[in-house]
């Protein structure tokens, strides 16, 4: 069957080995092998790879726009009723997926090269993002869910290096640290459901798993209790990877590392995670309950995010709080079975926030700041950078016709009969998200020039072409949108609803702009406001909640352990050796290296036993 | 022949080293024993070239009287579930040797009792004949005493003493079972008959198999008996740890499958659900420890209580999947454990602490250990069962097979896969990331110049076996199929035996 496809599409696989490929040649660099001439071409090697990367998946659009979408596999491991594959799927959303990520992943290394440019370790750099675009584009395509599980592990590990980057600085480890355990804790719940899947369902294949789920549902297969846990399982891997509460903690520490990862990671890294989602989402429907809590937890991160991001002085971190917000949203619109809906609003966000993040990378480059209280008056001396905001956050924001306007309208037209409630969830946060960008914009490209914003030349034309011509992929993206999915069309929905999803926009605005900026940002002197003002800047005080009900039962049960290892287990045996205190003593004392006494131990030994059997035989 | 020759090769290495002729230097005598052991290596190689993954039962079998008397047969034979321990032992004492340096004190006895270990340590493997099984078993035991009590720490005389009284009861309980077996059935036939047990009352079943259970449960180890492990590993040298957490664990897993499993089926299923328990509660009780643990060969060892749970799991709930699952697990753990415990070895030697309280930054690009710190976070990240690495398949796999059977255990053993994370990610946060610092956490940083700190360079020969066992982690972790061809089988076979009497019941 494969024989017949091109080649383009027989050679699928090598699309997630270019980047890990990228991985592999910039080790020499990364490990100090190769020391002249300094690590650049180790980036140069992982640009190529990556750039081939998007020339083969655009070369497979064009061949499934003509031949249909298709699937390839290729066996993996096989052991009595287990049959693990390495599974493709080549639909056009799956590819749009891998062309987001390889392109995204493009322009982040062309940025990162400006970025980084005095990094020392840029080659290590380059290693980890090969590594993280190998296991992204893995993930986009993968049609099975072991190989889904497989290489979203080897995000969260790529994540965690990435994080750990600057690992001397003491931030920078407990947000590494941080990164690594909360994923994990979604991994392992979601390798709970995906061990119970695979033993129940037999196959990995989401097609498969769809009849057994279906299947599950009408002849009650399982208990519903079973059907709970396997469906909570199996969200909270994408709820640790896409950053929503309760677990969303690592998203805002994670902006310790490189701004070029943080790119990354706020729109393609969200997207993955949203992405298997959306795969597993015919299995999850098995359980209401997991259902019920994915809406919930999409709303709480949506409204949640929205409102601590508007509470945040650090630049990254205002904008990586909106990110789990949006995440929120596509979670919601995932759970009300509008999947093709949350994939638009996916590709509109992600683009537009990396954008976003551009402008801030290029900002804290240049100013080597990223508190807001210290920044202000770079709109006229960073115009490009200026600009890209503007268009990043207008790209996100539903007021002007850009990508998320459109996205806005479509969800809200179809949500305002079925499910009123979720349409005014949407518009609340698109009016948060507003405010929040115009509260920043104000304190960064407006107001008086501060000390450490007075020598900002605009950012070097490595992070500048990336950011310029990203600027324009989004304003197009409406343009492009409505290419992908031209029935029914971007705006097909009534000029109300339009209407109300600008009107939410601008309301933030106003706010936005109105809004009382303290440039020391001291605390609200009036007490409701300061416990509010607290709770929202200290996201809801969530890392000391986690302190205290999970670090401190699990460290507590770990010194309890080692004390019973110590004084019971260790002192129970400690004490039978003292009453058998002639033996255990007679061997201490003995051990002084005389050969003899061993070898005689040995032969004594075994005579006993040669005599022991003996005696045994005569019995038997 | 060729199985006779893994018992050939060391012994008569162990005499050859001995009897060297002139005082040979102790480098001298490390070469002829990596020539020796090489050698081994080449001929387990030849063993898996010849051995016929398709076929279940013994293979390359050798059988020759030996003292008919008392039913000790020389019985060899090789079979999916020992070839791939067999491997893990040639290749793991070529890495203890290859990386004994500096031996102060009686380097002639050093290697000779490294080659008699992996020899007895094969002989055990390959036994078909209980006793014989058991002469191994115990022939190991004295060079390992010797190796930790004359070359290990401080404390070495007391943690050696803990070692040899836990393994000779062990040893005895294990005797004790093989002779209660011939006792009991009225036969001194000790050759490895799976169908023997059948004969006995399900009580005398339960009892054997209890003593066995314990007494590999001891070598293993499980919870509560794992005591004298921490104290062996701490005080034993690195290469004695290797080949301790390599090596020497696999022959109480490999006996609780050979001996237990396969001769008492039925009295197994019976304890089956128990074992399961034991297993979760070893699984956890190891990862807690190891939590609070400071010092990093102690941490390592708490984890081997953890990981050698899950082999446990999967032989009680005994399907084709978690039986295949277990000897990916008993290969898997071979290799990290050794990694980890080298990798420590390393740091130890650059650095004279392995505490983890004093220990700083470690991964510092110029002054620090930057390679061997890289190599820590693949051990790490392989031993946390991360995708990609050897721990991961296994783990799958024993999670896979067990959950229809024990769904509690398994999840909450699944639990103790995620706390590894939390550990060994304490390890290389506290150890390697952050700034380099050599000294306790309190008093003047800048006075007491604990921040001036510039370790000696990693030479390349030194982190190579490292490498060479990283390598090996990750070719099994991408490539799972190499070894499940070997074992499949033997696995399924051996799972066909135990699910005959459980499907009369």
């Amino acid at each position: 069957m494969s024989a017949a496809l091109p080649l383009p599409l027989q050679l699928i696989w090598l699309v997630p080995v270019y980047g890990f490929s990228g991985m592999l040649l910039s080790l020499p660099w990364a490990t100090g092998w190769i020391k002249r001439n300094g690590p650049r071409p180790a980036a140069y090697l992982n640009l190529l790879v990556t750039l081939l990367a998007v020339l083969h998946g655009s070369l497979v659009i064009r061949e499934v726009v003509t031949l249909g979408p298709q699937h390839l596999d290729f066996p993996w491991f096989q052991a009595a009723d287990l049959n693990l594959r390495i599974g493709f799927d080549l639909s056009l959303t799956n590819l749009a997926a891998l062309e987001l990520v390889t392109t995204m992943s493009l322009v982040c290394q062309v940025f990162a090269l400006g970025y980084l440019d005095k990094e020392w370790s840029l080659a290590r750099f380059y290693a980890l993002v090969g590594f993280f675009e190998g296991a992204m584009s893995g993930v986009v395509l993968s049609s099975n869910l072991f190989m889904s599980y497989f290489l979203l592990e080897m995000l969260t590990l790529s994540t965690y290096l990435l994080v750990g980057f600057w690992y001397a600085q003491p931030l920078v480890v407990t947000a590494a640290r941080d990164a690594f355990l909360t994923k994990r804790v979604g991994d392992v719940l979601l390798l709970m459901g995906v061990v119970a899947l695979s033993a129940w369902a037999g196959s990995m294949e989401f097609t498969d798993l769809y009849a057994w789920a279906a299947r599950a549902k009408a002849e009650q297969l399982i208990s519903p209790l079973a059907g709970t846990l396997l469906g909570l399982g199996l969200i909270a891997g994408p709820m640790g990877k896409c950053a929503q509460f309760p677990m969303h903690l690592w998203l805002d520490e994670a902006m310790e590392g490189p701004n070029p990862a943080s790119i990354l990671r706020n729109s393609v890294v969200v997207t993955c995670g949203a992405i298997v989602l959306l795969k597993l989402m015919p299995v999850v429907a098995v359980s209401p309950l997991a259902t019920t809590v994915l809406l919930a937890v999409g709303s709480i991160s949506a409204i949640g995010g929205g409102l601590v991001a508007v509470a945040q002085v650090d630049l990254k971190r205002a904008f990586s709080y909106s990110t789990t917000s949006y995440l929120g949203l596509v979670f919601i619109a995932i759970a009300l079975q509008m999947p093709g809906l949350a994939l638009l609003l996916l590709f509109a966000h992600g683009l537009a926030r990396a954008l976003q993040f551009m402008s801030v990378g290029s900002i804290i480059a240049t100013t080597n700041c990223q508190d807001l209280t210290e920044l202000g008056g770079l709109g006229t001396r960073m115009p490009a950078t200026s600009l890209s905001f503007l268009v990043g956050s207008a790209g996100l924001v539903g007021l002007v016709p850009l990508g998320c306007f459109w996205c806005f309208g479509l969800v809200i037209d179809n949500l305002r009969q079925l499910a009123p409630g979720y349409a005014a969830l949407f518009l609340i946060t698109n009016a948060l998200t507003a405010m929040n960008v115009t509260r920043v914009y104000r304190s960064v490209f407006l107001g008086p020039v501060l000390p450490k914003t007075k020598r900002t030349p605009e950012a070097n034309w490595l992070m500048a072409l990336p950011m310029v011509s990203l600027s324009v992929i989004v304003l197009l993206l409406p343009w492009i949108m409505q290419r992908i999915d031209p029935v029914p069309g971007i705006a097909s929905f009534p000029l109300p609803v339009g209407l109300a999803v600008a009107a939410s926009g601008l309301v933030g605005v106003l706010i936005g702009s109105v809004v009382q900026l303290d440039q020391f940002w001291s605390r609200s002197t009036q007490p409701t406001l300061r416990v509010l003002q607290d709770l929202l800047a200290y996201d809801f005080y969530t890392p000391e909640i986690y302190r205290r009900i999970i670090v401190i039962p699990v460290a507590g049960l770990a010194r309890f352990t080692r004390w019973f290892d110590i004084t019971v287990v260790k002192g129970l045996v400690d004490g039978v050796g003292r009453l058998s205190l002639t033996t255990a003593e007679g061997l201490k004392l003995s051990v002084s290296g005389q050969l003899q006494s061993y070898v005689l131990t040995l032969i004594v030994a075994i005579v006993l036993l040669l005599g022991g059997l003996q005696v045994l035989r005569g019995v038997g | 022949m060729l199985l006779s020759l893994l018992l050939l090769i060391p012994f008569l290495g162990t005499l050859t080293v001995l009897l060297w002729p002139g005082g040979p230097s102790p480098a001298r005598l490390r070469l002829i024993t990596i020539a020796i052991l090489v050698l081994q290596l080449g001929v387990s190689l030849a063993v898996a070239s010849a051995f016929d993954p398709a076929q279940a039962g013994m293979q390359l079998q050798e059988h020759h009287a030996w003292v008919p008397g008392i039913g000790l047969d020389y019985a060899l034979g090789i079979d999916g579930l020992s070839l791939p321990l067999v491997l893990i032992n040639s290749g793991l004492t070529l890495v203890s040797a290859v990386i004994t340096r500096d031996i102060d004190k009686r380097p002639r006895i050093y290697f000779a009792m490294l080659l008699l270990i992996t020899g007895a340590v094969n002989g055990a493997f390959l036994s078909e004949n209980l006793l014989l099984f058991f002469l191994f078993y115990e022939l190991e035991l004295i060079p390992l005493w010797l190796l930790v009590s004359v070359w290990g720490g401080v404390n070495r005389a007391y943690a050696a003493t803990k070692f040899l009284i836990f393994t000779a009861v062990s040893g005895m309980l294990i005797l004790g079972a093989f002779l209660g077996l011939a006792l009991l059935t009225g036969s001194v036939d000790f050759s490895l008959t799976p169908v023997l047990s059948e004969r006995l009352a399900m009580g005398g079943q339960l009892w054997l198999l209890g003593a066995l259970l314990i007494g590999f449960g001891i070598k293993i180890p499980l919870v509560p008996l794992h005591n004298w492990l921490p104290d062996a590993h701490t005080q034993a040298s690195t290469p004695v740890s290797v080949l301790l957490a390599g090596v020497l664990l696999k022959l109480g897993t490999y006996g609780m499958l050979r001996f237990g499993l396969q001769l008492f089926p039925e009295a197994w299923a019976k304890l089956a659900p128990a074992l399961a328990i034991w297993a979760a509660i070893s699984v956890l009780y190891g990862s807690l420890a190891a939590i609070a643990q400071t010092d990093m060969k102690r941490m390592v060892a708490y984890s081997s209580v953890g990981h050698m749970g899950y082999v446990l799991l999967a032989a009680a709930a005994d399907t084709p999947v978690s039986l295949l699952g277990a000897v990916f697990q008993m290969v898997s753990h071979g290799l990290i454990s050794a990694l980890l415990f080298l990798l420590v070895g390393i740091v130890y030697r650059k650095t004279g602490t392995r505490d983890l309280e004093v220990l700083r930054g470690l991964l510092n690009p110029e002054k620090g250990l930057p390679f061997t710190g890289s190599l820590m976070i693949v051990a790490v990240m392989a031993s946390a069962g991360l995708p990609g690495m050897a721990g991961f398949i296994s783990e799958f796999l024993v999670f896979r097979g067990s959950i229809n059977v024990f769904p509690l255990a398994t999840l909450l053993s699944m639990v103790g896969s995620g706390l590894t994370a939390v550990y060994f990610l304490l390890l290389v946060n506290r150890a390697f990331f952050g700034r380099l610092a050599i000294t306790p956490p309190s008093g003047d940083a800048v006075e007491d110049g604990r921040l001036d700190v510039q370790l000696a360079p990693v030479a390349p020969r030194e982190t190579f076996p490292a490498m060479a066992l990283a390598a090996g982690v990750v070719l099994l972790g991408l490539v799972p199929s190499s070894l499940g061809r070997i074992s499949e089988v033997a696995t399924t076979a051996l799972a066909a035996i135990t699910a005959l009497p459980t499907g009369v019941h």
